[in-house]
């Protein structure tokens, strides 16, 4: 289709933004686009962009629209529900199976980027011959009944959004509403009912020569994607002929086709570039990217963009495919002259104080996840859930994790629990992120498995760690449900809590399937740095 | 020290107990071992050694032995499922739909199979006299003596066991051994020397301080209390008990260099919250309120609700394009929409904020931070991963110059060779997709970057460019630690901690 080597498009793609899948086939290769590049959805689009990449063809690409008879009125009962139509009628096609499909997947993927899953824009493609214009969008009661795309028998509205699969499917984009939109030729038959379903009376097939071409939505986009639409069908060898959408403020002639015209500035565009472009060169770039281009006297130029393009927004949307057709591989890297001095955050020093502390004791970091559940964060844990303190997330995707943890105890033991075929003594410690009422907080983690762990070894672990830190915390009896009554001890400081530790309450270990003794302990050791905190 | 000694002094004290026990007609090194009071590993290895200077002939085999699974153990108890069926049937037969046991039905195929009885009629008739078959036996023994050999065993019976998963094997290594000529005499002369030449009492295993203090000392020998002694030597090539040091994670270690080479380059840390307002984390970076990224699918949403600035300006730059000629999203902005509370799905949700705050150039921060993405946990996609961001803002910059800080932050790196394919974020114009040559994988997309867009910088005062470029790490990690599974990164395997070595070079 593109008139090129197969290796030289392959290569030459990506330096114009496509992923390239693997694929050893040879006349076959997967490619993805971004996508604000829903004019790239389709091979005659792909086509059309890689023609002026690889110098085949350039600048701005010319569709002609003839004028045409056909007329659709808006009636003023679509406001509420879908106010914007698009339309367009394309004649004497050739589809061939392959073709429709080609066609088929473009409407899919125009619906779910551009047209958020088919609330903001939504396509239907018609065989023209089957219905007599002038056509009317109108908004129906639910009661009416058509014989819907892939059915034999005509439902009404209520049941297609209860029974038909596209139905089901998109029916939410409906609710709350009491009036339908519908469209409808002269003798009242139905073409669509957006953005649901198709009639089948419509029905795209191999023998179709000119479409009737729909576009509705909520968002003036909707013209965009009737462009991008029927700008691939053009490619095809479609003759596209004018629409007259009569609205109730005034009538529209679709599709337009006239290019969108900016003035840009050449300084800007070098100065974002950061090289040094003439006004010609940009020019000749954003002809190979198929955009209209001529440098003005002074320091301007005139840009024309192609109707199917829906993501320039900015003049630096421009500038951008600028630089791209001139190429990325082409422009020199320069180190910038900003000069500033780093600084690393208190948090991550204190934090590696800690780490060599620990990996001193002979304790090995580990990284648990910081997403949990409550029962291993509380009810395994022995500990009281605190509603005020949790932070839960609405939609969990797992039971495993439907919380940000509030403390990091809980995955060490988690972590003794997959690791019992290791040999003892296991020491291990973790530093990381906590959610106390939402805000993150910093704790310290370690503990300690093996047939001999008592009290005296996390004890002479907690004297040594705030020897360390020059710190003298006060000790006293705990209450902390994950530790055993008498050898469990709370840390305070100016007499408040900030860690706790003990020997595990051996109903603790059972929960996690441990059968070895095991002490922990942890602080919430921003508490005292206060000047550390986020 | 005596000449003679020095010829033989290869010849340490475990050989030459070895030796003599071999000598002696043992062949098993466990028994050895056991005879000894040492570990069966160093009697091999000693006895590895003695071989390979023609001491001792070493005869190693390989065989499976045989054992009972679970399951197996069972039957060998209480009977095969079709002896069972066969014992409830009687000889007058059983409907099937007696047999309601799952445990028990799976014997009816195994029945017939055996020809021990048939179906007919959906009754089980027994046919003959069904006398104990290989494999009862085969699981009597098993049950019987533990651990055998299968050269003992009825092959076909033993496949059959093993294909119904009531036995399972392993292969086991067995050694024997038997001495040499030269081995005899080299024991003799070892043995007549260590006697004859320095009058050596007895050994001595621990050095006490009373000895060091109190002895008088010659090389390893030893007047002590008088007497003479002799420090045994020990064969130092044994391994010894296995210890395991405290270490950084291996990841860490990763994440620290990373920050290292951020703050080489000049760049300062940044950290913020990890629960943000979808102002900071979506709307502050243009993203319009209907982007797909925003969806319940893709992000965490918290429950609450968050105070947030005076959004005017963004609002109004999402609705109509504010005063910089960008055309807006249309439709209207919502503050509500904004509130919503999510926990962070990139740490540009952090940097936005702090440009807020630092409006004025020059600007070079970074951070590196756990985010949040709605995803099924698989080997390469965890709910929470790490992310390196760095951002420049000052006069003057350009896309050129992101260019630039990209590539020398990937030779620091590691990654000599880097390339620059368009990519497309929504909040940076013009953006790029490094690549890095990796060796064995070809160009591999590493990251992110681009320059924010008008848009994004307008409404919080930021009027120079802002250079931006992020990646994530753990994909990083896999490459560099060599980790097919990311969850590796998160749910420690401590032996992968304990064997990874700290010399790893990152």
């Amino acid at each position: 289709m593109v008139g090129a080597r197969r290796d030289e498009i392959m290569a030459r793609m990506a330096m114009m933004g496509a992923d390239i899948g693997k694929s050893n086939a040879e006349d076959y290769v997967d490619v993805e686009f971004f996508p604000d590049r829903p004019d790239l959805y389709s091979s005659e689009g792909v086509a059309r962009a890689l023609q002026g990449f690889l110098d085949l063809k350039s600048g701005l690409p010319e569709y002609q629209v003839s004028p045409g008879e056909i007329a659709l009125r808006v009636d003023p009962s679509v406001e509420k529900v879908r106010p914007i139509i698009g339309c367009a009628v394309v004649r004497d096609l050739e589809f061939s199976d392959p073709a429709i499909e080609s066609l088929m997947d473009l409407q899919e993927d125009l619906h779910w980027g551009l047209g958020r899953n088919r609330r903001k824009v939504a396509i239907g493609v018609h065989d023209i011959s089957r219905v007599v214009p002038p056509f009317t969008y109108f908004a129906a009661d639910p009661s009416f009944e058509f014989v819907p795309l892939d059915f034999e028998e005509s439902l009404s509205m209520e049941e297609i959004l209860k029974r038909h699969p596209k139905g089901v499917s998109y029916a939410s984009i409906l609710e709350g509403f009491d009036r339908y939109p519908l469209i409808t030729d002269a003798n009242g038959n139905v073409l669509s009912f957006p953005p649901i379903i198709n009639g089948e009376l419509t029905r795209v097939r191999d023998d179709t020569r000119d479409l009737f071409i729909d576009v509705t939505g909520t968002d003036p986009v909707v013209y965009k994607a009737l462009n991008i639409v029927v700008c691939a069908l053009a490619e095809r060898g479609g003759r596209i002929e004018a629409v007259r959408v009569e609205r109730p403020e005034g009538s529209l002639v679709l599709p337009d086709l006239s290019p969108a015209r900016w003035k840009v500035d050449v300084e800007e565009a070098r100065s974002l570039i950061g090289f040094d472009l003439s006004a010609e060169e940009l020019a000749s770039s954003l002809e190979r990217m198929r955009f209209g281009a001529r440098a003005l006297l002074g320091r301007e130029l005139e840009v024309l963009v192609p109707p199917y393009r829906a993501d320039i927004m900015h003049s630096w949307d421009i500038f951008e495919d600028a630089a791209k057709g001139y190429g990325y591989d082409r422009l020199v890297p320069v180190l910038p002259k900003t000069v500033t001095v780093g600084e690393p955050h208190p948090l991550e020093v204190q934090k590696s104080d800690l780490r060599e502390i620990m990996v001193g004791f002979g304790y090995l970091e580990t990284m648990p996840f910081t997403l949990t559940s409550e029962k291993v964060n509380f009810e395994k844990m022995r500990r009281l859930q605190d509603d005020g303190t949790v932070t839960r997330v609405l939609h969990p995707i797992s039971e495993l994790h439907t919380m940000v943890r509030t403390s990091i105890l809980p995955s060490l033991l988690e972590i003794f629990a997959i690791n019992q075929h290791h040999p003892l003594p296991q020491r291990i410690f973790a530093l990381g992120d906590v959610l106390d009422g939402g805000k993150t907080r910093q704790d310290l983690a370690a503990a300690s498995i093996h047939s001999g762990a008592d009290f005296a070894e996390v004890r002479s672990v907690v004297d040594a760690l705030f020897r360390e830190l020059d710190l003298n915390p006060e000790i006293v009896p705990s209450g902390d449900g994950a530790f055993l009554e008498g050898r469990r001890a709370d840390l305070l400081v100016e007499g408040s809590r900030f860690g706790s530790f003990g020997i595990f309450n051996p109903q603790v270990l059972q929960s996690f399937g441990l059968d070895q003794p095991a002490v922990g302990l942890e602080v919430r050791w921003d508490r005292l740095w206060p000047a550390g905190r986020l | 020290m005596p000449k003679e000694e020095d010829k033989l002094s290869a010849l340490s004290p475990r050989d030459r107990q070895v030796l003599k026990e071999i000598l002696e007609g043992e062949s098993d090194p466990n028994k050895i071992a056991e005879r000894l009071g040492v570990k069966e590993v160093s009697v091999i290895s000693s006895a590895e050694g003695l071989a390979e200077r023609g001491l001792v002939s070493l005869d190693k085999k390989v065989e499976e032995v045989y054992s009972l699974t679970e399951e197996g153990a069972r039957y060998a108890e209480i009977g095969l499922p079709e002896r069972r069926i066969l014992e409830i049937a009687g000889s007058e037969g059983v409907p099937i739909s007696e047999i309601k046991d799952p445990s028990l039905k799976v014997g009816i195929g195994w029945l017939k199979k055996k020809g021990w009885a048939t179906v007919e009629a959906g009754k089980i008739k027994p046919v003959g006299d069904a006398s104990p078959g290989k494999d009862e036996e085969i699981l009597a023994a098993l049950l019987f003596q533990g651990e055998t050999s299968g050269s003992a065993l009825d092959q076909e019976a033993l496949k059959l066991l093993k294909s119904r998963g009531l036995v399972e094997s392993r292969a086991q290594k067995s050694w024997s051994f038997e001495i040499t000529e030269e081995g005899r005499f080299s024991l003799r002369m070892a043995e007549e020397s260590s006697r004859s030449s320095s009058g050596v009492l007895d050994y001595i295993a621990q050095i006490t301080p009373d000895m060091i203090k109190n002895g008088v000392w010659e090389g390893r020998y030893l007047d002590y209390k008088g007497a003479r002694y002799e420090v045994r030597p020990y064969d130092v090539a044994l391994p010894a008990e296995r210890i395991y040091p405290g270490k950084v994670h291996p990841y860490q270690r990763l994440l620290s260099r990373m920050r290292e080479i951020m703050l080489e380059m000049g760049f300062s840390e940044i950290k913020g919250e990890i629960v943000q307002p979808s102002f900071w984390n979506f709307d502050a970076l243009f993203q319009p309120q209907d982007h797909p990224a925003r969806e319940m699918q893709d992000t965490f949403y918290l429950e609450s609700r968050a105070e947030i600035p005076d959004y005017a300006s963004v609002k109004e730059m999402h609705e109509h394009g504010g005063d910089v000629g960008s055309t807006g999203w249309g439709g209207s902005w919502d503050p509500e929409v904004s509130r919503r509370e999510v926990l962070r799905t990139h740490t540009t949700s952090v940097t936005i904020k702090y440009l807020a705050d630092h409006p004025n150039p020059p600007v070079k921060a970074f951070s590196i931070d756990r985010v949040y993405r709605r995803e099924a946990i698989d080997p390469t996609h965890t709910p929470e991963f790490e992310q390196l961001e760095g951002v420049i803002m000052d006069e003057g910059l350009s896309f050129a110059n992101l260019l630039g800080v990209l590539q020398e932050f990937y030779a620091k790196m590691g990654f000599e060779e880097v390339r620059f394919r368009p990519g497309y974020f929504p909040y940076t114009e013009p953006s790029v997709e490094p690549e890095v040559y990796i060796e064995g994988l070809g160009w591999v997309e590493l990251g992110g970057a681009g320059v924010f867009r008008r848009e994004v910088t307008a409404p919080f005062g930021i009027d120079h460019p802002v250079l931006a470029w992020g990646l994530g790490v753990g994909r990083l990690a896999m490459l560099r630690l060599g980790l097919k599974d990311l969850r590796l990164l998160y749910q420690s395997d401590v032996g992968w901690l304990r064997d990874a070595p700290v010399s790893a070079r990152m």
